[in-house]
């Protein structure tokens, strides 16, 4: 078994150096014969494949269904390349570990703009081609050299209308405002969107939250923990408001259509101050496909209609400009780029959570705990 | 032989020699990341929030699990085959199943508070889970089993008729509990004790989901710096100092009894 996965293992490399010139078709030929005797024609093609497909790694449950309707079917009709994936979640941690181990195995990851950052410092990344992926249609300030905004995610609180009818919550004020509010929260765990919502709750207006004064986030943070619980995953964060755990809950915005269906619309997501999460598309060092590959991958994931889609499917809004005059009217609400929303949300800095983010989260786990 | 040894090297202690490798070598070769332990107030926090929820979740696990092994060792054919069932029957569910079930059992909405709320017990819903508390029953219930079993194994090898010479010399029962059976029963104690303890060191997913974000433990933050905050140093400096601790209690342990036969292995 150990020989097997070796082989396997060097056959793989070979089809990397293969598909680069580096190796002949007879040598590669006789690298995959090495890799097994009865065997050797699967394996032969499983490492073949591996240079020839694009692998895509995301976060799992609907990322596969709607990645491929929105971007793999596309990407393989006109390409050729299959596009799989891998659902384990590109953290950054483990995006680092990958490559150090110098087994990379993922093309292109839909992580987040910040590991974009700090990894391509720590020279874990490729570099992005600007003469194939295309900077106009992405919305300015958000294509970096090591990985490029395709869609925006986010942070915003949903709130329950039934105990808050007459006053509707709108601000992170009145999310910090227990007093005048009264009922649990729930904030996400890992700091970020927590600690930019704690700033505006506190009089930091939208265009002074970065560079974030860390001690005065955490301080609002600490005046309402006894009232809040905090979440790790997107369905934690569903279950904690539709089973009424709470009466203002943070989410991610991909999941606030389904909490509004889920309680009947009892809860509503308010949008303004939200905090809209730029992702970031990035290439680990020495990807399988080539760097060539996986960058036409990436402008094809940059049609417009495709993004269109990515967000009907998946809840994520598109990054193009030209898509977001697209955005279809029942899902304009839930959009952070929509026209009726991009003016009232804030724009998160990866470049300050690039710098200050593992300080950021400990210092913000330490407060909770 | 040879071979398997060296395979559970390479296996085996290769990557833990790594990882103790890391904690004084990540960012920068040195001490810093154990200097932190003393400087830094709040992972002296996470440690001691750690180990006194592994010490309750140990005294209440033992408790109830010497009550169950009690009760089972004195009954006798089916009724003691169905209470072993329903221990192992817990003790095979998985972690993750058990947190969603008290999620479901006692939150804000759950059977329980409603039940409460419903009859007039209590006002509005209580807290149970979500905080410190919620976690020590998450806890406490998977961790029974585990103290159940060696309590059973210790109690078996008892033999009764010391017990009934007790009684016959005069002494009540509470007396015989307290000065035969108990001490009889010590070594038992001792081997769920730290069965237990050195288990719950290690626990992540029940801390995570029933404490709400606030109980922060130490297996957590590891992953924490492993995964998001890329600071593998600390991890591997806090790694290591759990696997000291756990090597140190077995060692303890390992003077009481014979570790092979607590684990289950037969020598």
């Amino acid at each position: 078994m150990q020989d097997k996965m070796f082989y396997k293992d060097l056959a793989f490399t070979g089809a990397k150096d293969f598909k680069s010139g580096k190796l002949g078709r007879r040598e590669f030929l006789y690298l995959c014969a090495l890799a097994g005797v009865a065997s050797s024609s699967v394996i032969a093609g499983d490492a073949e494949a591996a240079a020839n497909e694009i692998v895509l790694w995301n976060w799992g449950g609907d990322a596969v269904k709607c990645h491929t309707s929105a971007f793999g079917a596309a990407f393989t009709k006109e390409s050729g390349l299959p596009v799989k994936y891998d659902t384990s979640g590109p953290l950054q941690g483990k995006i680092k570990e990958m490559v150090n181990s110098g087994n990379v195995t993922a093309d292109v990851a839909d992580a987040d703009a910040f590991d974009a950052i700090s990894l391509g410092k720590s020279g874990h990344l490729e570099k992005i081609d600007y003469s194939v992926v295309d900077k106009k249609k992405v919305l300015e300030g958000f294509a970096w050299d090591y990985g490029v905004s395709i869609i925006f995610y986010g942070y915003a609180f949903m709130y329950d209308t039934k105990k808050f009818k007459g006053n509707p919550p709108s601000t992170w004020a009145d999310f910090f405002n227990t007093k005048k509010y009264s009922g649990k929260r729930s904030l996400y765990k890992w700091a970020n969107g927590s600690l930019e919502g704690a700033l505006m709750a506190d009089g930091v207006s939208k265009d002074k939250v970065y560079p974030m004064d860390l001690d005065r986030a955490i301080n609002k943070i600490k005046s309402i923990k006894s009232d809040t619980i905090f979440w790790g995953s997107g369905s934690e964060a569903q279950q904690m408001i539709v089973n009424g755990e709470v009466s203002m809950g943070m989410v991610w915005l991909n999941r606030a259509k389904a909490v509004e269906a889920d309680t009947n619309g009892r809860y509503r997501l308010n949008m303004n101050e939200a905090i809209a999460m730029p992702g970031a598309y990035l290439v680990p060092k020495g990807n399988p496909a080539g760097r060539a590959n996986v960058m036409k991958f990436i402008a094809s994931c940059q049609v417009a209609e495709r993004q269109i889609e990515i967000l009907r499917c998946h809840g994520m809004t598109p990054s193009n400009p030209e898509a977001f005059g697209m955005i279809p009217d029942d899902l304009k609400r839930f959009a952070v780029t929509s026209k009726e929303n991009l003016s009232r949300v804030l724009l998160n800095d990866p470049i300050w959570w690039a710098e200050n983010g593992g300080n950021a989260v400990n210092s913000f786990l330490e407060a909770i705990g | 032989m040879v071979p398997l040894f060296g395979l559970i090297i390479a296996l085996y202690a290769w990557p833990v020699i790594n990882i103790l490798w890391l904690g004084v070598s990540d960012p920068e070769l040195g001490i810093q990341n154990y200097k932190l332990l003393f400087t830094k107030s709040s992972l002296v926090k996470i440690l001691w929030t750690t180990i006194r929820v592994c010490l309750i979740t140990t005294l209440c696990s033992v408790v109830i699990g010497y009550l169950i092994a009690y009760t089972m060792v004195h009954l006798v054919g089916r009724e003691r085959n169905w209470m072993l069932t329903l221990v192992l029957i817990s003790f095979w569910v998985s972690v993750l199943v058990r947190a969603f079930s008290w999620l479901t059992l006692l939150g804000r909405n759950g059977l329980v508070n409603a039940a409460l709320v419903g009859s007039g017990l209590a006002e509005e819903p209580i807290s149970m889970i979500r905080n410190e508390f919620g976690v020590l029953i998450g806890m406490v219930h998977y961790m029974v089993p585990y103290a159940v079993l060696p309590l059973l194994a210790n109690m078996q090898g008892i033999d009764h008729r010391v017990m009934d010479a007790s009684r016959s010399l005069g002494a009540g029962p509470l007396l015989t509990f307290v000065r035969i059976y108990l001490p009889l029963t010590k070594p038992g104690v001792i081997a769920a004790s730290l069965l237990v303890f050195i288990i719950s060191l290690g626990f992540y997913v029940t801390p995570a989901l029933l404490g709400g974000g606030r109980v922060l433990m130490v297996a957590e933050y590891v992953s924490v710096q492993i995964l998001i905050t890329v600071q593998w140093g600390v991890a591997a400096m806090l790694a290591t100092l759990l696997l000291s601790g756990v090597l140190a209690l077995l060692y303890i342990m390992s003077r009481f009894m014979n570790i092979g036969e607590v684990f289950g292995a037969r020598a």
